[in-house]
């Protein structure tokens, strides 16, 4: 650099703007304070300066879960996933900044969810059931539940397909439905013809006809038989006049009754005294063969003593 | 050397051509690296070095930075407007505001910022440049005339181009935050919190380290690239063959590479 006394460095030029070290000073000390600021901003939307706490998620896959993240309470803001690790038990432990002006949502007894939507990001969330339960400690370690809509899609396109199958079997020409519809529909235009329903149940509107033609018949025979029965000098009458007779009769059966019952009694008396002469019977007839013994003994002798020779005859005993 | 024959039709001439080229880019790295040295060195921020500096801050940020805030902010408002109609009408108007901060202040921005003002330093030094260069001085002589063109224009105007870059960037994209912001909730301060959140989601300490680091390389090559490539003309003065602006397809390559480096860091 050569020494020169008139530095061209500082030497105004002649078309120079004025004040133009100042612009540039305040322009430099405006950009600075901007990039300060967008820096302090930025810094401050990161939660740098929020005081948190920290949680752990235990959850057996990660994935959706990236750092700086947002963790929801009813849809608010609650917390930031700060980092995302796989611990040595193979599962994830997603470690979450819980801002402690909001860590009092947070309860014991408190449920963390983490959703995948087919569009969108993956959500975490907080719910907590009762907020009278005791407030989670700093440095919890939680399980999160999973909830993946695009894990069930292939089940669901499986058991879609199974339906639509089904669906198809039902609504081809010749399935079951089908003829089932066609019976229906004949069944239905039966229906609509001259004796309705009747023609319809009955498979035509002759028979249907025949049946009325029936219950008329059966109609009239009953306005018969109701006169007949129940008509004057019916057979109701005839029977009433029976019934009163017998009643008459069952009285004289009674009496009679009642007296073959006192014969009874008599005659059982004759039996208890009939056997009690059948008792004495026995001893009668031993004393009947003693004597007929003694007689016989006795013939004995007289034959024997009798001086005519014997004769022929005997005695004949009773 | 017959400039009308082209070096490709001489196999024996591709590997000096290669040596050129790669000559070509280490002076300007090599010049680039002096230029910040001579910025970072005290001596250049004194009263009377910095007279020429605040010269150049005025005519490249100064003077340009209220229009290019005011058609950069125009830009912008129909490019968010189409961002959140669509979006909207996808259902998806919840990721609106976060493909706006991305798409317009991490990219379109810092981009549209570097070619404005590779646009605008690289004309002026152009225009002052040329005679100098067809004055066709010897090597020697070029060399001392690049030290001191480095020490009394080149330094200054690096400084002035790398802040004009980052001026012109931060301004826009804090106008672009609060347009997104009216357009998103409106002149109302309860989303303040929500959006604040937004932003901090998408400006993740890398995210944010890229933008500035983007922003400022930005600045040096758009200071560097067309001066390195004036003062290389001034030794060579025969190269001067094309009417291009000399080392406009080398910022316009670097610049290129710079923002394609930034998006696969950031996105893959």
């Amino acid at each position: 650099m050569d020494d020169n006394t008139k530095n061209p460095m500082t030497e105004p030029l002649p078309d120079e703007p004025k004040h133009v070290e100042v612009k540039a000073a305040i322009l430099l000390v405006l950009i600075g304070v901007l990039v300060a600021a967008f820096v302090l901003y930025v810094m401050y939307a990161r939660g740098v300066f929020e005081p948190t706490q920290r949680l752990t998620l235990v959850a057996d896959d990660s994935s959706g879960v990236i750092p700086g993240m947002d963790m929801t309470f009813a849809g608010f803001p609650i917390g930031r996933v700060a980092q995302v690790e796989l611990g040595d038990d193979a599962k994830v432990n997603i470690a979450v900044d819980v801002q402690s002006k909001d860590a009092k949502w947070l309860r014991t007894s408190s449920v963390f969810t983490l959703e995948s939507s087919i569009v969108g990001e993956t959500r975490l969330r907080a719910y907590t059931g009762v907020l009278t339960d005791p407030p989670l400690a700093p440095n919890s370690t939680r399980t999160v539940l999973r909830g993946d809509a695009t894990a069930e899609i292939p089940r669901i396109v499986a058991t879609a397909r199974a339906l639509l199958e089904n669906l198809e079997t039902m609504t081809a020409s010749e399935s079951d439905i089908n003829a089932s519809l066609a019976n229906l529909s004949a069944v239905t235009g039966r229906m609509s013809g001259r004796y309705g329903v009747l023609g319809g149940a009955l498979g035509g509107d002759a028979e249907a006809q025949k049946l009325m033609e029936a219950l008329d018949r059966v109609n009239a025979l009953l306005g018969k038989a109701d006169q007949r029965v129940f008509g004057k000098a019916g057979v109701m009458d005839d029977t009433q006049a029976a019934v009163r007779q017998l009643d008459v009769v069952l009285k004289d059966a009674s009496n009679t009754l009642k007296k073959v019952d006192a014969v009874l009694v008599e005659a059982q008396a004759v039996g208890a005294n009939t056997r009690a002469a059948t008792e004495d019977l026995g001893a009668l007839r031993g004393e009947v063969d003693a004597s007929l013994r003694k007689v016989n003994r006795l013939v004995e002798e007289i034959n024997r003593k009798w001086p005519f020779a014997r004769a022929p005859q005997e005695i004949k005993l009773p | 050397m017959p400039r009308t024959i082209k070096p490709i039709a001489h196999p024996d001439l591709w590997l000096a051509t290669l040596a050129r080229y790669l000559r070509s880019w280490w002076y300007m790295i090599h010049l680039g690296a002096i230029a910040v040295v001579t910025a970072l060195s005290p001596s250049t921020w004194r009263r009377d070095s910095f007279r020429a500096t605040a010269r150049h801050i005025h005519t490249s940020t100064w003077q340009v930075l209220s229009w290019f805030a005011l058609a950069s902010s125009l830009v912008s408002l129909v490019i968010i407007r189409i961002v959140l109609v669509t979006a909207k009408s996808y259902g998806l108007s919840g990721f609106a505001l976060e493909m706006v901060v991305r798409v317009l202040v991490l990219e379109l921005i810092p981009l549209s910022a570097a070619l404005f003002v590779a646009l605008r330093a690289g004309m002026a030094f152009d225009a002052s440049a040329l005679g100098l260069a067809r004055a066709g001085l010897a090597p020697r002589a070029a060399s001392n005339e690049a030290l001191r063109r480095l020490r009394r224009d080149l330094v200054p105007q690096l400084i002035a181009n790398a802040i004009a870059v980052l001026s012109l960037a931060m301004v826009t994209s804090i106008v672009v935050l609060v347009l997104a912001y009216v357009n998103v909730y409106g002149l109302s301060i309860w989303g303040l919190q929500d959006y604040t959140r937004t932003v901090g989601r998408v400006f993740a300490p890398s995210v944010t380290a890229g933008f500035v680091i983007k922003t400022v390389l930005f600045g040096l090559a758009v200071a560097l690239i067309p001066t390195a490539a004036i003062l290389e003309l001034q030794r060579y003065p025969r190269r001067l063959a094309s009417t291009v602006q000399p080392g406009a397809l080398r910022l316009l390559f670097v610049l290129i590479v710079i923002e394609a480096a930034s998006l696969t860091l950031k996105y893959i």
